[in-house]
């Protein structure tokens, strides 16, 4: 059966796509889910981070899985600063504020992309061969990726559950008045969790090179930011850990249907899958807005 | 003179459109520049009847505009052999209007439940997944979009046809301006307005108080996508004379039309006007002097006006305004 061997290798696919998806929603994930903001411009650091895995491979020969370090300290670097500029003044401000300024710091971002590197669509390619895992071929490059996102969010829970820091993280998540009145500094984990969402999210910008041959441009973070909104919806918004699989979820319903959508004739499959995840994400807003994956209620 | 007092604001707003309009027609070569800025005020008034009103953010309200677009079209494209004359165009804009406010109902009826940053998500997934099934299931000509440039030439002739695209398409913008302006008016003296203005200060305070909240906050929203239909068919389609989804689903619309409520002050009548004139010059002349770099400019803008000034020209003018002046304001 030509079309299950068909459907079977793009669900492979779509878990190792998944993977990448959930690392870039976390990032947006912890960021609503301590500052209560929605970073609606979340897309143009994945950009960023595309852009470094780019030049550290044209200009240094540096192999994606190592600019992964880079990406995440220029991202951290980046969120202190946003934070500090912009993003201090409006934490009591009406969601209105942080959702504009969110935007312009997205597009303004874009913008620099463009005034320094050009509109072009620019790509590498990172050859090392591929693994025959039967019904289809992977390059190692994307199981490289697989295990990358894997080991970033692991290590990253790991630090939540055994730090002080991770605890006083937890802590102003569930009640950041009650941990103000526990002498933590929230102002500073505030600072911190903006940093850590930037520059994961910048870091998985370097993964998503992987899985886009050509594509890499100005631009191209506005599919993401897309996405992870459907993603870090399914996930429950506000749970770094919940947007995790729900990646895996939305890679894997996104190929699948993609695979199905295909049959149908006349249509074009691609427009209709991403007509999918949207259509999935009102769904969810409308009958569970806190997420499948349980997450907190808001 | 209680009449007087609730509508003297409406003075300074036809005042500004009547200099506008007499600029366009007596300088040569001014009618352009006068329409571009023309269109953002419209923009940004159909949706601070909305957003400025309501104080939520819809991410999708291009989708609106969209809808009004490809009613036109529609319009033109199927009833192109009827030899309707200008009645075309008066079908047009009505099946625009319908067009944008089923939706805005559907839509509505959805998002309008939900609170904040849920709402603004749900109306970005609304506005890419529509145009995504318009591409995919090619609905409308799909991504090929609808052309009605031949159409019109055969409707019109070639002379009225361009006349229609050059002339006739920013009169009817301004006249949805005026309209625009008008409803404002009527729906900030009304009991709508006062319920919209507890809505934005705290909408479960004003539920607790018994006001229909979600009455009034669906109707502002099907108010704001008519205005926004309008415009689609108005001003893209009459205008361009072709749709394509790529381009009427641009997010980029929605981006504007927030800059412009945002730097005049929103919830205000005069607000979107003085936003959308200093958006209007400022972009008409960035785009001569820096071509394609205009949002690298506007980005930060909004940014500083977002931390430094929430309020807009408009809100910071009326707070040092007192007396007999303030009522032209507002």
């Amino acid at each position: 059966m030509p079309f299950f061997e068909q459907l079977a290798g793009n669900l492979v696919y779509g878990a190792i796509l998944g993977s990448v998806y959930g690392l870039s929603t976390m990032g947006l994930s912890l960021i609503f889910g301590v500052l209560r903001i929605v970073n609606v411009g979340h897309g143009p650091f994945i950009m960023l981070g595309a852009f470094t895995a780019f030049w550290m491979f044209t200009l240094f020969g540096i192999a994606p899985v190592v600019s992964i370090s880079v990406a995440l300290v220029l991202g951290l670097a980046l969120g202190f600063v946003i934070f500090f500029a912009v993003i201090r003044r409006l934490i009591n401000a009406p969601e209105l504020s942080t959702l504009l300024a969110t935007f312009a710091i997205g597009i303004f971002l874009e913008e620099i992309a463009k005034f320094m590197w050009g509109p072009d669509h620019r790509g590498y390619s990172w050859d090392i061969g591929d693994i025959d895992i039967g019904i289809t071929l992977i390059p190692y490059s994307k199981i490289l990726a697989f295990i990358s996102s894997i080991i970033i969010a692991y290590l990253l829970y790991m630090w939540f559950q055994k730090t002080k820091l991770g605890a006083a993280i937890r802590a102003v998540v569930e009640d950041s008045g009650g941990a103000a009145a526990c002498g933590i500094n929230v102002g500073r984990i505030y600072a911190l969790s903006f940093a850590i969402g930037i520059g994961l999210t910048v870091a998985s910008g370097v993964l998503v090179t992987l899985f886009v041959p050509v594509g890499i441009n100005p631009y191209m973070g506005h599919e993401y930011t897309l996405k992870a909104f459907v993603i870090a919806v399914l996930g429950g918004l506000a749970s770094p850990w919940g947007a995790f699989y729900a990646g895996f979820i939305f890679g894997l319903i996104e190929n699948g249907s993609y695979t199905l959508l295909g049959l149908i004739p006349g249509v074009e499959p691609f427009s209709l899958t991403r007509f999918v995840a949207f259509s999935l994400l009102l769904v969810i807003l409308l009958i569970k807005p806190t997420g499948l994956l349980g997450g907190e209620n808001k | 003179m209680r009449f007087f007092e609730k509508y003297a604001s409406l003075i300074p707003v036809l005042l500004i459109y009547a200099i506008l309009f007499a600029i366009g027609i007596s300088f040569p070569g001014m009618w352009q520049p006068v329409a571009f800025i023309m269109f953002y005020i419209t923009l940004g008034q159909a949706f601070n009847i909305f957003l400025g009103l309501t104080g939520y953010v819809d991410f999708g309200y291009v989708a609106f505009l969209a809808l009004g677009a490809y009613g036109m079209a529609i319009a033109v494209d199927n009833l192109g052999g009827a030899n309707l004359g200008y009645g075309i165009i008066l079908i047009g804009l009505l099946l625009a209007i319908l067009m944008a406010s089923i939706l805005s109902v559907a839509v509505g009826a959805v998002a309008l439940r939900l609170r904040g940053a849920y709402f603004a998500i749900a109306t970005i997934g609304v506005n890419e997944g529509f145009r995504y099934f318009v591409e995919g299931a090619r609905l409308w000509g799909g991504s090929e979009g609808i052309i009605i440039s031949g159409d019109m030439r055969n409707i019109f002739g070639r002379e009225t046809a361009n006349f229609i695209s050059t002339f006739v398409s920013d009169i009817l913008v301004f006249i949805i301006a005026i309209l625009a302006a008008i409803v404002t008016i009527l729906i900030m003296n009304r009991r709508m307005g006062y319920a919209l203005m507890a809505v934005r200060e705290d909408e479960d305070a004003a539920k607790v108080m018994g006001i229909n909240v979600t009455k009034y906050k669906v109707m502002a929203f099907i108010t704001s996508a008519s205005f926004a239909g309008l415009i689609g068919a108005s001003a893209w389609t009459l205008k361009m004379t072709y749709v394509f989804p790529s381009d009427v689903f641009l997010i980029t619309y929605t981006v504007e039309a927030i800059v412009i409520v945002m730097l005049g002050g929103a919830g205000t009548l005069m607000g979107p006007i003085v936003g959308g004139l200093i958006y209007g010059i400022l972009k008409y002349y960035l785009s001569i002097t820096l071509p394609g770099f205009q949002l690298l400019v506007l980005a930060p803008l909004l940014i500083v006006i977002v931390v430094a000034f929430p309020d807009g020209v408009v809100g910071a003018l009326r707070r040092r305004l007192t007396g007999n002046v303030k009522k032209y304001l507002r």
